[in-house]
């Protein structure tokens, strides 16, 4: 018996999982700006989702999703066995309407005005010019 | 260590002729935008229209060129 690869083990969790996302951190604690921002997309969706934490692992997760997939950048979101994308076409995907198509729930009404409000909160944080004194 | 927008440009024009190609820097030099259109990118879902104009610059992620690539395809 030879132990299962790391490589074997995130196929498994692939084909075991409907809809699955390698993200750093947690949906509660992502670690990672473009993480939150598919679980945000997911939270939305209103979708179930399984999420496993590539941090503790991150080179060997790399390893096996570039060779799997051929994909080397976390997040990433598989949908059925297929890896959809990162945070950037999981988005454009969400905002086409091709994302709740794939999942399988509706699509949440567009809501302009709150959108761009959320927009807003969510711009990144920015300090003041800084200055070193001399 | 950064890289010049028109040898990414090259780089991803070399691997999808046709296309059109414009790659933006999107902070620091090494954080850019391409934004593609080419014709090798009818009927391929999205993540494979990503896979192509990323294995173009692979090399260049590699080497620690470019740290992060946003694509946007047209």
């Amino acid at each position: 018996m030879t132990e299962p690869t790391v490589k074997d083990r995130v196929q498994e969790l692939i084909s075991e999982n409907p809809v699955l996302l390698f993200m750093k951190g947690t949906p509660e604690a992502p670690r990672c700006g473009f993480s939150m921002r598919v679980v945000g997309v997911l939270d939305q969706l209103g979708a179930e989702y399984a999420a496993l934490d590539v941090l503790p692992a991150l080179d060997p997760l790399r390893g096996a999703t570039g060779e799997i997939a051929d994909w080397h950048t976390f997040p990433q979101l598989y949908v059925n066995g297929e890896l959809v994308g990162g945070a950037e076409i999981v988005e454009e995907l969400f905002d086409s309407g091709e994302l709740a198509e794939m999942l399988g729930v509706p699509q949440p009404e567009p809501v302009a005005p709150a959108a761009a409000d959320g927009a807003q909160q969510e711009a990144p944080y920015q300090s003041g010019p800084l200055q070193i004194e001399t | 260590m950064t890289i010049e927008l028109a040898e990414v440009e090259r780089l991803i024009s070399e691997a999808l002729p046709g296309a059109s190609v414009e790659v933006v820097d999107e902070g620091g030099g090494d954080h850019l935008r391409a934004i593609v259109s080419a014709p090798q990118f009818a009927e391929l879902s999205r993540i494979d229209q990503h896979r192509l104009v990323k294995s173009a610059v692979r090399e260049r992620f590699d080497d620690g060129s470019i740290h992060a690539l946003s694509i946007t395809v047209e």
